[in-house]
């Protein structure tokens, strides 16, 4: 499997220098970590909770954009990562990839509810956020996120921040750009292939 | 939608971009393609990369407070480990295991100490319902009063009050087990039934402090030499024991 990767690697140029050796360092002590909170750990628990509050709550604060229900969100996020940790397999990700786009889901249902509570149109809705692209990228601090998006064209990085931070799907951006459904669906698919490349740690499909 | 179709799709899913409708088309497919599973793990990566680049903002003190409070509630009502059989019985030479017994006992006994934590308090709330209970009595008192029972205390490692209650003619057993440690949170007594070489799992069980508790088994007990009890990963024990037993009786 070791030497699988490092051929892999070889034929797929990547923009960073990257050791397997850190990537499954890292990743591997969060893997048990997570394993041991699905049997009830307590102290796991804890521990996974201070790794990932903060990274949590900020997503749910960008997406929600008001504390309070992003506090409502990310004690959301642990008591499912509490109740479901054990139907983590470190065979099918990581740990991180999981907990995050578990509390991502949780925020996209939310920011969708939040939306059909104030009864905005989707247009209203859209238009009282500016430019959400341009928004999401001027508050990006990591600059290695900021780095990557900026690798992408502005169709594909519009789609991916609408979807992503917005909770928007491909049907209602479509809609909000006034763009075929097909185009959407092809920024999203290139930019996200281009973004795996830049970013994705553990990257390990093939493009095609 | 075919595969390509749905392959088509995976970013947009990892996005969470997609209408219900072709979310569960897409996790359809990802149940039976292994190249889409792999693809979809590799965008999640990226997506989750995206979680980060966020503006870090400090969460409150009180949030931590709250989820680890509403966890902590939430193992107090959740109900007790059920004693149930494993099917899946695979044989392996036991005999060694149960001569290593003294060597590891201190081993044992240290887990075992250390491993006694908070949860002592509130598992004593986590009871089977009385009318449960009472039917098992029950059927303890059928069993003793029954000519052909037999009993047999378990003895080994911890010094616990074990014992075996048993009719080969009904195949009905009770273990009835009291000042047994709690093995904690994460871990359970499993209960084998040992033929001459290979233990098969009658079942696991939480003990309660300060009570007795009752494991009923049903099992040709004429097919067996001995029971044991190990500790073992909860909720649902292993296969095969893991560990030596720390309480054995012949039958």
């Amino acid at each position: 499997m070791g030497a699988w990767e490092s051929h892999r690697n070889s034929l797929v140029p990547r923009p960073r220098a990257q050791t397997m050796e850190h990537r499954e360092g890292q990743g591997g002590a969060e893997d048990a970590l997570l394993v041991r909170v699905g049997q009830k750990g307590s102290r796991a628990f804890e521990d996974l909770y201070d790794r990932y509050g903060g990274a949590v709550y900020s997503l749910a604060v960008k997406m929600l954009r008001d504390r309070r229900t992003a506090e409502e969100i990310a004690q959301e996020v642990f008591l499912a990562i509490w109740r479901g940790a054990r139907d983590f397999d470190p065979a099918r990700g990581s740990a991180r990839s999981w907990i995050l786009s578990l509390a991502h889901h949780k925020g996209v249902d939310a920011v969708r509810r939040q939306r059909l509570r104030t009864e905005e149109s989707l247009s209203e809705a859209m238009t009282a956020e500016t430019d959400v692209a341009e928004d999401a990228l001027r508050g990006m601090t990591g600059t290695e996120v900021q780095n990557a998006l900026a690798l992408l064209s502005d169709g594909q990085r519009e789609a991916i921040v609408f979807a992503y931070y917005g909770g928007y799907t491909q049907q209602e951006i479509a809609k909000r750009l006034r763009v075929p459904l097909g185009t959407v669906k092809t920024r999203m698919r290139d930019g996200m292939l281009r973004l795996r490349t830049a970013l994705g740690p553990q990257a390990k499909g093939t493009d095609q | 939608m075919t595969h390509d179709d749905l392959r088509y799709l995976l970013a947009a899913y990892a996005l969470g971009a997609l209408d219900p409708e072709d979310e569960r088309a897409v996790e359809a497919h990802l149940a039976t393609c292994a190249d889409c599973r792999r693809d979809v793990a590799a965008l999640r990566d990226a997506a989750a990369s995206l979680a980060t680049g966020v503006p870090a903002v400090e969460p409150p003190a009180a949030l931590k407070t709250r989820i680890m409070r509403a966890t902590e509630l939430e193992a107090r009502v959740e109900p007790p480990a059920p004693v149930t059989p494993l099917p899946q019985r695979r044989p392996r030479n036991w005999s060694l295991a149960v001569t290593a017994l003294a060597a590891t006992l201190a081993v044992v006994l240290g887990g075992l100490s250390l491993s006694l934590n908070r949860r002592v308090a509130t598992l004593t709330n986590q009871v089977n319902s009385f009318s449960d209970r009472l039917a098992v009595q029950e059927q303890v008192l059928a069993l003793l009063a029954s000519p052909s029972a037999r009993t047999a205390s378990l003895r080994g490692a911890v010094r616990a009050s074990v014992r075996f209650v048993y009719d080969p003619l009904r195949r009905q057993g009770v273990l009835v087990v009291s000042d047994l440690t709690d093995p904690g949170a994460a871990f359970v007594y499993q209960l084998w039934l040992i033929t001459r070489q290979t233990p098969e799992s009658a079942g696991v069980f939480k003990p309660v402090v300060g009570r007795s508790i009752i494991v009923p088994v049903q099992a040709d007990f004429l097919r067996y030499q001995a029971i044991a009890i190990s500790v073992e990963r909860g909720p649902k024990g292993a296969p095969a024991p893991s560990a030596p037993p720390i309480l054995l009786a012949t039958l």
